[in-house]
């Protein structure tokens, strides 16, 4: 498996231990040799990449961005919030 | 307004009442706040009412911004408080879940359960995209706002701490949970969605 760097650096986080530490070895031992992991790790990254993409999907309305200005009087003082 | 000045001059011009600052600054969020109040409600018109009301207050409290912390992090702090807000006064669509820890015996076999193969391109889908807002509705906001900010934001532990006010292991356990969650679910609807 290719050692996932960034990802070691977050699991060595969440245990307090920096990447040089004796339990980053073991963690990095690991998860070189393991399918299992890797399998699971895909899985999350895939989970977030999905996520992610689902969200540009959705742009923000120009009505929207318009309605806010006019709410804030910052393109027309006269004006006042409306949807 | 010139485009290429750092937001700290951008910032100190709005607090002065500069309204192309003001504006520069709306421009700038106003994307990254309607996604938040989506992400976290679910509801367009939601989203829309979190973006205004998080702008009126950036606008009436800017001059109580002492740059202790980066402006986005002020900004999104106010933002996640309406959106909670807006969440309690309006009833539950899902019942509470309690959500633990990956179940260690069950990542010991996750080879053996790949997922089905599947083109990203399935989240150009609506109705795809309906359903992956229901699950992530059905998170308990304490994990639903650690996804948003860390995973769909790309926000440090740091700074998703801070807006929270939660500790940084604390975030991280959340976050662990959420993503676990959703892994979880978003796997079984794959499996569906793939079936002949």
């Amino acid at each position: 498996m290719k050692l996932d760097e960034e990802l070691l650096r977050e699991i060595c986080e969440y245990m307090g231990s920096d990447l040089n530490s004796a339990p980053c070895k073991i963690i990095r031992d690991h998860m070189e040799a393991c399918p299992n992991c890797e399998v699971y790790i895909n899985k999350i990254k895939k989970t977030i990449e999905i996520y992610r993409l689902a969200d540009q999907c959705e742009e923000i309305p120009d009505k929207v961005t318009r309605n806010l200005l006019t709410c804030l009087k910052l393109d027309d003082p006269s004006q006042t919030c409306k949807k | 307004m010139e485009s290429n000045l750092p937001e700290e001059e951008i910032v100190a011009r709005a607090k002065k009442g500069d309204q192309a600052a003001l504006s520069q600054l709306v421009l700038n969020y106003s994307d990254r706040i309607y996604h938040l109040g989506l992400r976290l409600t679910g509801s367009h018109q939601d989203a829309e009412d979190i973006l205004q009301e998080t702008f009126l207050i950036m606008v009436k409290k800017i001059n109580q911004f002492q740059g202790k912390s980066s402006f986005y992090t002020w900004l999104y702090r106010i933002a996640m408080n309406v959106g909670l807000r807006k969440l309690k006064s309006k009833p539950r669509k899902y019942e509470h879940i309690s959500l633990d820890d990956p179940d260690f015996e069950r990542v010991s076999s996750e080879a053996a359960s790949e997922w089905p193969d599947f083109d990203y391109d399935i989240v150009n889908d609506p109705l795809f995209r309906q359903k992956l807002d229901r699950l992530i509705e059905r998170l308990p906001e304490k994990y639903r706002t650690v996804f948003i900010l860390r995973d769909l934001h790309g926000l440090s532990t740091e700074d998703t701490s801070r807006i929270l006010q939660i500790t940084p292991s604390n975030t991280k356990i959340r976050l662990m949970r959420a993503r676990n969650f959703l892994k979880e679910n978003l796997e079984k609807m794959l499996k569906a969605e793939m079936q002949p």
